[in-house]
């Protein structure tokens, strides 16, 4: 599955869901969508997109959360995937975007060597809907299904190696929603909300 | 650390009265009884981390979604936390209040040490002195995160205060409680 096979279906079924990107998600999103709902991870903390994300679906309950985290990210975090179940939050939506590397940096392989079974991991701290996907084509036709499944739900995409680089906000930035600050950006989406 | 500091459900109505939301945290020995009252708390929802960074990146996005968050901490986990506050409540410029729980605070009392004395590699190893208490101030310095000190049941004002400041500020603010909550 290429990056864009995975972000073109879900931005076309995307109604009003927060969206929020990290590390190699940012751009290619971005690409996709133009939102006030969308919100980069980027100039942020590292490892912490999933987390941002729960508090803004605690905060919001009724309103979906997609978090497009990878795999790098959430191995720096695996704890919060025992926080999102235990929190209660039934409106999340996280994906972990796997590109079998730190692929900012030039794809240098992770901690885990590609060993670690995410989807098992996921259903072993308790998501109620977990998903595994590798292919195209089966993603887009299980999509609907998936994102009106009984949340959280977990899903472990495995994507080709990309090319995204390092990632900055300015006014310059390809993704319009990098052209702004990270403090402008959390109050631009917080209006929006 | 002994039961002479505030009290947690004088706490707890300071939080009331300031509208807190959601509390992120883990608990200690001396937030255990906050922590308590929390889990009970009709409309303040209690999200316990599994890590203590994670409680300021659930902060931030429990204040973009609109709420009013709050961070229980001990100072332990603050310094385990540096990138996660930095990344996120720092950097957004979240009005984020923080409750640390002072560990080490009574032995370097006993041992006759302030909060601000100079660091070196001898005192930092010093058994009689816990080295979590003497770096939890000089790190919220170095962090920019503006503090304040509460040692007993009078400073429960402090609570509501540290709250007005980080959302007057818009920035995290610290609450640094050297003695357990009773």
């Amino acid at each position: 599955m290429t990056s864009g096979e995975l972000l073109a279906p879900l931005a076309r079924r995307r109604t009003d869901e927060v969206v929020v990107t990290t590390m190699s998600t940012v751009r290619p999103w971005g690409r996709y969508s133009d939102s006030d709902l969308d919100f980069a991870s980027a100039d942020s903390a590292m490892g912490h997109a999933a987390d941002l994300a729960l508090g803004i679906a605690l905060a919001r309950p009724d309103r979906r959360v997609i978090c497009l985290n990878g795999d790098g990210s959430m191995l720096m975090t695996l704890g919060t995937l025992a926080t999102i179940v235990g929190s209660g939050a039934r409106n999340l939506i996280l994906y972990v975007v796997d590109n079998g590397g730190f692929e900012i940096t030039g794809h240098q392989p992770l901690a885990d060597h590609g060993r670690v079974d995410y989807a098992g991991l996921s259903r072993a701290a308790g998501f109620p809907s977990v998903y595994f996907f590798d292919h195209g084509g089966d993603y887009a036709e299980a999509l609907d299904d998936v994102l009106a499944a009984e949340g959280p739900v977990f899903i472990h995409a495995v994507v080709q190696r990309g090319g995204e680089g390092p990632i900055s906000r300015g006014p310059e930035a390809e993704a319009a929603y990098l052209r702004t600050s990270l403090a402008e950006s959390a109050r631009s989406l917080r209006r929006a909300l | 650390m002994t039961g002479s500091g505030l009290q947690a459900s004088a706490c707890l109505a300071a939080l009331e009265a300031a509208g807190i939301t959601h509390v992120m945290g883990i608990p200690d020995n001396s937030s255990a009884p906050l922590f308590d009252l929390l889990s009970e708390h009709a409309d303040i929802e209690l999200v316990t981390v599994s890590r203590e960074g994670e409680a300021f990146a659930i902060a931030s996005g429990v204040w973009i979604g609109g709420g009013r968050p709050l961070v229980v901490i001990q100072n332990t986990g603050l310094l385990e936390s540096g990138d996660a506050l930095r990344g996120t409540a720092v950097r957004m410029g979240a009005p984020l209040p923080v409750i640390v729980t002072g560990r080490g605070y009574a032995k370097m009392e006993r041992a006759g040490l302030e909060p601000g004395v100079e660091l070196d590699a001898e005192l930092l190893t010093r058994p009689d002195v816990d080295s979590v208490a003497l770096l939890t101030e000089p790190t919220l310095a170095a962090w920019g995160v503006p503090f304040a000190r509460a040692s007993g049941r009078d400073d429960v004002g402090l609570v509501g205060a540290t709250i007005e400041q980080a959302r007057a500020e818009e920035r995290p603010v610290a609450l640094v409680l050297t003695q357990a909550l009773s």
